[in-house]
């Protein structure tokens, strides 16, 4: 047991030296691109799956938090020329605030109509922002103010800043969510997920523990939201409240292995690189190749391998570590 | 202002009919299977591809096409349930919910590599027609799809009650382990059960192709509603998804007349929101969830 959690610490840090090397490495932008994309999904995967993963919500709608977040710091750029990265925190205490409304009116369902009412509560917010046009800028959305090389306004010069900025909210979520699992919060977390009613016949709280979840959850999901705008340099409702945020949260945590630490982050690098490899293969203007290929992959996932990736590289770990723990016994034996 | 009110009504209950024809397959899947269907839109969506395609190639009458998107949409649905559905029943929420939803996005996205994403439209000779009433105006082709529609949940109703294989279904959708017991094979109703849902499905996509223009994210529209007509006529109750449905059609259609054209939607989320708040089982039953 010690020996794997051991390994294991030794490749969280082989993996975290190659992802702060990486962009050294690689100077083409299309590429610094694609790992920003990874990174930023995995962290969005990760904020989705602590609430998804562990206490089994299933929502669909996390583009609610998302599309808050982004709105809050932009409109606080814009409009009061607050830093982005102070937006940044706003917008997670606004997506906080929106999660305590939202979360009671949905947990009072379960299952499948959980994540319908998630859905509407993040189409709701999406429409609201199209009508608001003098605050909002409605439909046409705007461009970020270009502040030129400004890293106190979260603006920089090259991508590789962006980079490590999303990076470090990866390792942010990563590490609350280790935090989380080993903590009482997580044991919760697992029995609400497994089984709620019986949680709380044993004293489990489980509204109190979805609730603080959720704001947890909302909280990180925003912090995405502030950093894509200020990287694309431009919001509108369709954008900041898309339903491919939401759809794209659940399935990179599904198919990586829900419930899972690493689960989310295994899941954008198969997703999102997939998706790289078909749109460098078959050039741009195939609407629907990337969903498609999603979607088959999910489908996949769900009828064969509900752990997901993680679960697969698990099984074949332990099968090669058995295989090796046989020979080592054979060894004397022959000899 | 009351004609205005008056057509308002008018239209949203024509609509109405089609959007029942949804919910009841949505409902009547929930119902036995226990499956929210996610997909179910997206079969609307086919079957107005299917009478798209007879209607320009074979110059088939939309309406007529029904007898071909209805048995093609009820073998789908049957295979659907043997090949895939059938997988992941007891499995927890995760599957169960992600399947019909991958299958969804699968479907949406098909359709967009297959057909494009431009809007398809049927010229028939009833397109246009309509008829007078008074001051109100009802359109031909939304009359018949609403006289169909009703006619098609009627048959199932009769359907449900008085044939072998209804009764086997609405005793699995009681209780699966007693229906079980008295014979009855699960597997089999489950695949009926699917595959009717889904001919529906299909018959509204065909009765919705003289006047509605057929593309990948049709659906959406279709299932948005069923499933708040579902949740308001409590889940798993035909007639309630029936009336909730009409409803719906009418709360739709006096929000885009009296709130404005894109406020459609808003109103029905409001609804599905407000329904959940203060009545989450439904406006005809006390079941919980």
């Amino acid at each position: 047991m010690y020996g794997l959690v051991h390994r294991g610490g030794f490749w969280v840090g082989m993996a975290a030296a190659v992802a702060i090397v990486l962009p050294l490495l690689v100077s083409s932008g299309f590429a610094i691109d694609i790992f920003i994309r990874i990174l930023l999904f995995a962290f969005i995967g990760v904020a989705w799956n602590l609430m998804g993963g562990y206490a089994k919500q299933l929502s669909l709608g996390h583009a609610a938090y998302f599309g808050l977040g982004a709105y809050t710091s932009t409109i606080l750029l814009i409009r009061y020329g607050v830093s982005p990265w102070i937006g940044m925190l706003a917008g997670g205490v606004v997506a906080m605030l929106a999660s305590l409304p939202i979360g009671a009116l949905c947990f009072r369902l379960r299952g499948p109509y959980f994540a319908i009412a998630t859905i509407a509560t993040a189409q709701v917010l999406m429409l609201l922002f199209l009508k608001f046009r003098d605050f909002a800028w409605g439909a046409e959305g705007t461009t970020m103010p270009n502040l030129g090389d400004a890293p106190l306004m979260m603006q920089f010069e090259g991508k590789t800043p962006y980079y490590y900025v999303a990076l470090a909210l990866l390792a942010i979520g990563l590490i609350i969510t280790h935090r989380i699992e080993r903590s009482w919060m997580g044991y919760y977390l697992v029995a609400v997920g497994e089984d709620e009613d019986a949680a709380e016949a044993i004293g489990v709280d489980a509204t109190r523990i979805k609730r603080n979840i959720y704001l947890i959850s909302a909280f990180l999901t925003a912090l995405a939201g502030t950093f894509y705008v200020q990287y694309i340099y431009f919001i509108d409702p369709n954008t900041a409240f898309s339903f491919n945020v939401s759809v794209e949260a659940a399935l990179v945590s599904i198919v990586g292995g829900i419930g899972t630490l690493w689960g989310p982050v295994v899941g954008t690098v198969m997703l999102e690189s997939t998706s790289a490899l078909l749109q460098s293969w078959l050039g741009g203007g195939h609407g629907g190749v990337q969903l498609t290929v999603y979607s088959l992959i999910l489908i996949a996932v769900i009828v064969w391998r509900p752990s997901g990736l993680i679960g697969i590289l698990t099984d074949a770990y332990y099968r090669v570590g058995r295989a090796g723990a046989v020979r080592a016994k054979e060894v004397p034996l022959d000899g | 202002m009351l004609t205005t009110v008056a057509q308002a009504v008018v239209n949203g209950l024509l609509i109405g009919g089609i959007y029942a024809l949804v919910s009841i397959g949505v409902t009547l899947i929930f119902g036995v299977v226990k499956i929210v269907n996610f997909a179910q839109g997206e079969f609307v969506m086919i079957g107005m591809y299917i009478s798209f395609y007879l209607a320009t190639n074979f110059g088939i009458d939309p309406l007529v096409s029904l007898v071909i998107s209805m048995p093609v949409l009820f073998v789908v649905g049957v295979l659907l349930q043997h090949f895939l559905i059938r997988r992941v029943l007891g499995l927890g929420d995760m599957p169960q919910i992600f399947l019909t939803f991958a299958l969804s996005l699968l479907l949406v996205n098909l359709a967009l590599l297959l057909f494009t994403a431009n809007y398809r439209t049927v010229q028939t000779p009833y397109s246009e027609a309509a008829i007078q009433l008074g001051t109100l105006y009802i359109p031909i082709a939304k009359l018949i799809a609403f006289a169909v529609a009703m006619a098609l949940s009627g048959l199932l109703w009769a359907f449900l009650h008085a044939t072998d294989i209804g009764k086997a279904m609405r005793a699995a959708a009681q209780n699966r382990d007693v229906a079980m017991l008295m014979g009855i094979n699960p597997d089999r109703v489950f695949c009926v059960a699917v595959g009717v849902a889904l001919a529906l499905a299909g018959a509204a996509g065909s009765l919705l192709m003289p006047f509605y223009p057929a593309y990948p994210l049709v659906g959406q529209v279709f299932v948005l509603m069923a499933f708040v007509a579902v949740v308001l006529g409590t889940l798993g109750n035909i007639i309630g998804a029936l009336i909730a449905s009409l409803m719906m059609g009418v709360a739709e259609s006096l929000g885009i007349q009296f709130v404005g054209a894109d406020s459609g939607l808003i109103v029905v989320f409001a609804m599905l929101l407000l329904t959940l708040a203060v009545r989450p089982s439904g406006l005809f039953g006390g079941r919980n969830r």
